[in-house]
């Protein structure tokens, strides 16, 4: 049990790292294509350790509770993720419901620390936060629960198992699966078009209004974390997860780099666009491919 | 006799840890600096191409920041008439420590083509503490990019301590604004 | 202590305290509240002591016309209901005084949870049915002391059309079996038409007290309206009542192996309607679960009243329950009961908790609140811990009891009721989130600013009571389920146990080991917090000195936001919200409609009709001379 809970602890810090390193990556990337040389590899981390040495202000007690709790209910859903099929803390508990609820967890932290600065700012960025992830979040879970149905199994390592054991992707097998968990992941990782919880310029950074020095840090450090998380979980669901550590950061190189590609050419929706978006075209698409999935299987032999 | 291995092992003293974890935070500080998005002036107009392709700011770690809580540079561009003047005092006093800022243009030095007007002030140094200023009405690009660099020396060398001399000189500050700006009046608009 | 293992005394002896509270409330009638803390502490002790441990004694002496017997299940919902009415009658005394009759708010309090009892103990389906509306008149009488007769009202029309269903289902029953035992009616294997018949009826009495969709206006109203302690008994207590009723219905009643049927009777036949095994009566009742989730969460997001906003949150539950038994799968039964549990505790701290705030202010509208987190930081706790709860956030009860319902749905593969499920499952986040940032966080309103002080200790005992059995059915499910017999329940209903292997609950695709999640949370949450304190301190400031882009600001009111607080969400369904209510009042205008047309008809003084009728009737009578 100890070993598991290092274990966990250790996958936690090394997607940070890896989350960290790849953000400054992708920073230089999108500078080249837009014809300029862009920051070090590293400025992430070097962003991350100067708002951690800032004094910043606080607005009482549950400020710093929320941060707190969002960073600590973060790192906990870490340790349980697996990396390949041989590095991961704890056998068949990875679950992937415990994913989805316990990210609700550090998001209701963030949200309630938020709230509690008393710039209504904040509170708005957080109703919308909450309002896209009503968006993203039914769909996304419709496919999961065909491809559960299918592998007869919810813990991640075991779906990653049973497509390489079967020899083909659910990325190939479930196409229309695929495309809209592809725009649910866009919508979870807060990348265009759908970031308007954020909306730099309109709502002054949304929740993050009034953070500054070591509540941001930890922000930051948590977010990092969640995109950890959420490439994660889309690389062992989709892309048959990775038998050593080379083909897992590959995939999720690849992951990562697209869909920050395919953000950084779009706009932002507005609120009610995001949410028209996701019930008129993409809940039928996931429904049509949960229907076909599940009941047609076979029909064209 | 005892043998050399075992010598004692000195303690940095306060000072010196302090000194070691400041330097440390410089580094960081000065590689990573967030400028705040207040333009307030007409010499605003030349940071876009610092931003943009090809006088890129990213490569030297800035960035823009939406809030004065995020940001650690305030970029004061330009003329200050007396109302906008209030606004940056409060401003500066919202953002978290350490803080810094950069004057841009003539105006703020001693006024620039603005200097005999009855409601443009002439020096900002006498009401917030000023790091570097940048000179030219207004500074061409490459002068912006050297101001910039000109203030992460001054971080490395430890002489950027505009915020360490706004709390110890308060008093010197707060009465020159007051001499100028008067006592900002709250007026309650809403329950008249 | 013997005399307390009999139920019928337990039963004479809430009624006794009622008397009792009566009597002393006329003379003082903040002592009359404490005695109805004393009764129901009293009775939960009884049945929770002795009922979990079997020695229960059912034989009934004094009043042999009411027979009662012994059901795992009905134990299982006497403790969580007495137990919700020990909690919320700590707030009695203070809520006593504002109402126009308070001995007989007491008197009422004691009675309804005589008849809960009753309900649940009894062995013979008349006594069920008088004890049903026991309840049913004792808390009607309590909502229009909060001050709305409407409410009452459309409780009682809701209510009565469930009891009179129930009263015709146990007649039919009656006429299949020949008593009205339920030993007899439980054995008996029903195969004539009249089964799916009964089985409706059920359904419909369930759904009027549940408030499940089509049959849930009344829930808003009442529990927006009643007096505060009354809304809590509501929802965490008295709803479950139509919990029992649907879970009778759907476990015993089903119909199955119909045999003199043809066509549509046919076609509801057991047989399985879809390749998963499930028929089409629970298709359609799953589906009516799914549209409760559904609609509650969706009108839950747009109230402004707190109050009613946990009324439809109550209403979106009864709707997971709902779809947690209908799908008859022995790991989601027990999540359905498990739900039953956490609901029950959450809605009631949840409720309880706006009580205190609403006490203090005198409001509970969102609009008109904001900041009291700086005064009530014990209430905020409670109201937070609360809603983790009920959003099915880990390491609370709420998730055990959704994750056991998730594995049944995915198992049985259904993409709708999934679909709703999730949605139900993600809406209470924004719906639960709401009260928390616009009543307690937020800037604090000039109005209040020194007037509100933190909640009296007897109101903190029973909040702080809860929050802990909230947090413990969360990180202890499996203990809490061995103590609840949550096995013995669904043998004694013929479904398989839970497996426990270890500390680990198994489902139907991988296990749950929730003491592991809510540890590593605490770990993480520990690691975090050893981060923040090693570095720099922060600076404190107020409220008001926050990012308005350097505007100079005086005025808080301008800075909360707290009204419409999910307007573009709000703006999508606007059109839609007011079908069902638009189609309740048009039935009831066809009601008075006919009502005029039978005065018209038969109650008329105009001689034409008089005559009419006398030339009608000597036709009929004389008809075979005339033809």
């Amino acid at each position: 049990m100890m070993v598991g809970i290092l274990t966990g602890f250790g996958v936690a810090l090394f997607g940070f790292v890896w989350q960290t390193s790849l953000g400054g990556i992708s920073r230089k990337v999108v500078a080249r294509l837009q014809k300029r040389y862009g920051p070090k590899w590293y400025q992430e981390f070097l962003d991350i350790f100067k708002l951690l040495s800032k004094r910043a202000t606080s607005h009482g007690w549950i400020f710093d509770l929320g941060v707190i709790m969002a960073l600590g209910g973060i790192i906990a859903t870490a340790a349980f993720m697996p990396v390949t099929n041989d590095i991961f803390a704890f056998a068949d508990f990875d679950n992937f419901f415990i994913y989805v609820y316990l990210i609700a967890v550090g998001m209701l932290g963030m949200a309630m620390s938020a709230s509690g600065s008393g710039n209504p700012l904040a509170s708005i960025g957080v109703m919308r936060a909450l309002t896209t992830m009503l968006a993203y979040e039914v769909p996304f879970m419709v496919i999961v629960m065909v491809i559960i149905k299918h592998a007869g199994t919810s813990s991640l390592r075991g779906i990653a198992m049973a497509q390489q054991d079967a020899g083909m992707w659910y990325m190939v097998a479930l196409p229309l699966g695929f495309i809209v968990a592809f725009i649910c992941l866009l919508g979870m990782l807060g990348k265009k078009p759908f970031e308007t919880y954020i909306a730099p310029a309109e709502l002054a950074s949304g929740p993050m209004v009034e953070y500054g020095g070591k509540q941001l840090g930890m922000l930051f450090i948590m977010h990092e974390i969640t995109v950890f998380i959420e490439v994660s979980l889309f690389v062992h669901l989709f892309l048959g997860g990775a038998e050593n550590i080379f083909v897992f950061l590959l995939k999720y190189f690849v992951v990562y780099s697209v869909a920050n590609l395919v953000s950084n050419v779009n706009g932002r929706f507005k609120i009610d666009q995001v949410v028209v978006f996701f019930y008129k075209w993409i809940l039928p698409l996931a429904m049509i491919q949960a229907f076909v999935a599940l009941y047609m299987n076979g029909w064209w032999n | 006799m005892e043998s050399t291995k075992f010598s004692p092992i000195t303690k940095l003293s306060k000072e010196e840890v302090d000194r070691k974890w400041w330097e440390i935070g410089d580094f960081f500080r000065r590689n990573s600096l967030w400028m705040l998005m207040y333009c307030t002036g007409c010499c605003a107009i030349e940071l876009p191409p610092a931003m943009t392709s090809a006088y890129d700011m990213e490569r030297l770690g800035m960035g823009p920041m939406a809030t004065p809580r995020q940001a650690d540079v305030l970029l004061v561009t330009g003329y200050l008439s007396l109302k906008t003047l209030r606004r940056v005092i409060y401003t500066y006093e919202q953002m978290s420590e350490p803080k810094y800022i950069v004057g841009f243009g003539s105006c703020t030095i001693n006024g620039g083509i603005y200097h005999d007007s009855h409601v443009v002030i002439n020096q900002l140094d006498q009401y917030i503490p000023v790091d570097t200023y940048v000179a030219g009405c207004m500074p061409n690009t490459e002068a912006v990019m050297n101001g910039f660099i000109d203030l992460m020396s001054l971080i490395k060398n430890k002489k950027a301590d505009g915020w360490k001399r706004y709390k110890e000189n308060y008093e010197w500050y707060k009465k020159n604004q007051i001499d100028s700006l008067g006592e900002v009046q709250v007026h309650d608009e809403y329950h008249q | 202590m013997d005399i307390f293992t009999n139920v019928e005394f337990i039963i004479l002896l809430t009624l006794g305290f009622g008397v009792i509270a009566y009597l002393v409330g006329r003379y003082n009638k903040t002592a009359g509240a404490f005695a109805t803390i004393i009764g129901t502490a009293i009775t939960f002790l009884a049945v929770a002591y002795y009922g979990l441990n079997g020695e229960l004694d059912f034989t009934a002496d004094l009043f042999p016309a009411f027979s009662y017997g012994f059901s795992n299940l009905g134990i299982f919902f006497a403790v969580i209901v007495s137990f919700i009415f020990l909690m919320v009658s700590f707030f009695n005394p203070y809520f006593v005084g504002k109402y126009k009759y308070p001995a007989l708010y007491s008197m009422l309090f004691m009675f309804s949870l005589a008849g809960a009892m009753g309900v649940f103990f009894t062995n013979d389906f008349l006594d069920m049915f008088f004890f049903f509306e026991f309840v049913v008149w004792t808390s009607l009488f309590l909502i229009p002391l909060g001050g709305s007769k409407k409410a009452a009202t459309m409780y009682y029309g809701f209510s009565a059309a469930g009891s009179f269903a129930l009263l015709f289902a146990i007649f039919m029953i009656q006429k299949e079996t020949g008593r009205f035992n339920m030993e007899t009616a439980f054995a008996h294997v029903f195969t004539t038409k009249q089964s799916v018949v009964i089985f409706f009826l059920f359904m419909f009495s369930g759904f009027a007290k549940l408030g499940a969709f089509p049959l849930h206006i009344w829930l808003p109203k009442v529990l927006g309206k009643a007096p505060d302690p009354i809304s809590a008994v509501f929802s965490g207590g008295l709803e479950k009542l139509g919990a029992f009723v649907a879970i009778i219905g759907i476990i015993r009643f089903m119909p199955m192996a119909i045999t003199d049927t043809a066509g549509l009777f046919a076609y509801l036949n057991a047989t399985a309607f879809l390749s998963n095994g499930m028929t089409l009566l629970q298709l359609i009742i799953g589906l009516l679960g799914a549209m409760t989730i559904v609609f509650g969460t969706l009108m839950a997001i747009r109230q402004d009243d707190a109050k009613k906003l946990l009324a439809y949150s109550s209403m979106s539950n009864g709707g997971y329950i709902l779809v947690a038994i209908v799908l008859m799968d022995s790991i989601t039964f027990s999540g359905g009961l498990y739900h039953i549990v956490a609901h029950a505790l959450a809605s009631t701290a949840a409720f309880l908790a706006i009580g205190a705030v609403s006490r203090q202010t005198g409001t509970t509208k969102m609009s008109e609140l904001g900041g009291h987190i700086h005064e009530m930081p014990i209430t905020y706790m409670v109201y937070l811990i609360a809603i983790i709860s009920m959003a099915g956030i880990p390491p609370m009860g709420g998730f055990i009891s959704k994750w056991l319902i998730f594995q049944g749905v995915i198992d049985k593969g259904l993409i709708v009721i999934g679909a709703a499920t999730f949605f139900g499952s993600i809406g209470s986040f924004l719906y639960v989130f709401r009260p928390l940032a616009a009543l307690f966080l937020g800037q604090q309103l000039p109005q209040f600013k020194d007037k509100v002080k933190e909640a009296p200790i007897l109101m903190l005992i029973p909040l702080l009571v809860l929050s802990a059995l909230n947090i413990v059915t969360g990180i202890f499910p499996i203990q809490s389920m061995r103590f609840l017999n949550i096995n013995a329940v669904l043998n004694e209903l013929g479904l398989q146990s839970l497996v426990f292997n270890g500390w680990t609950i198994a489902g139907h695709n991988g296990g749950l080991q929730a003491t592991l999640i809510a540890g590593m949370f605490g770990i993480g949450v520990v690691i975090a917090f050893v981060l923040f304190m090693l570095l720099k301190k922060s600076k404190q400031v107020g409220l008001m000195d926050t990012y308005t882009a350097g505007n100079f600001i005086y005025t808080e009111e301008l800075l909360h936001y707290s009204v419409d607080f999910y307007a573009p969400l709000e703006r999508l369904y606007e059109k839609y919200i007011n079908i069902m209510k638009n189609f309740y009042k048009s039935l009831a205008n066809k009601v008075k409609e006919f009502g005029r047309v039978t005065k018209y008809f038969f109650f008329t003084n105009k001689p034409e009709i008089t005559v009419f009728w006398i030339i009608v009737v000597i036709a009929f009578l004389l008809w075979g001379d005339i033809v």
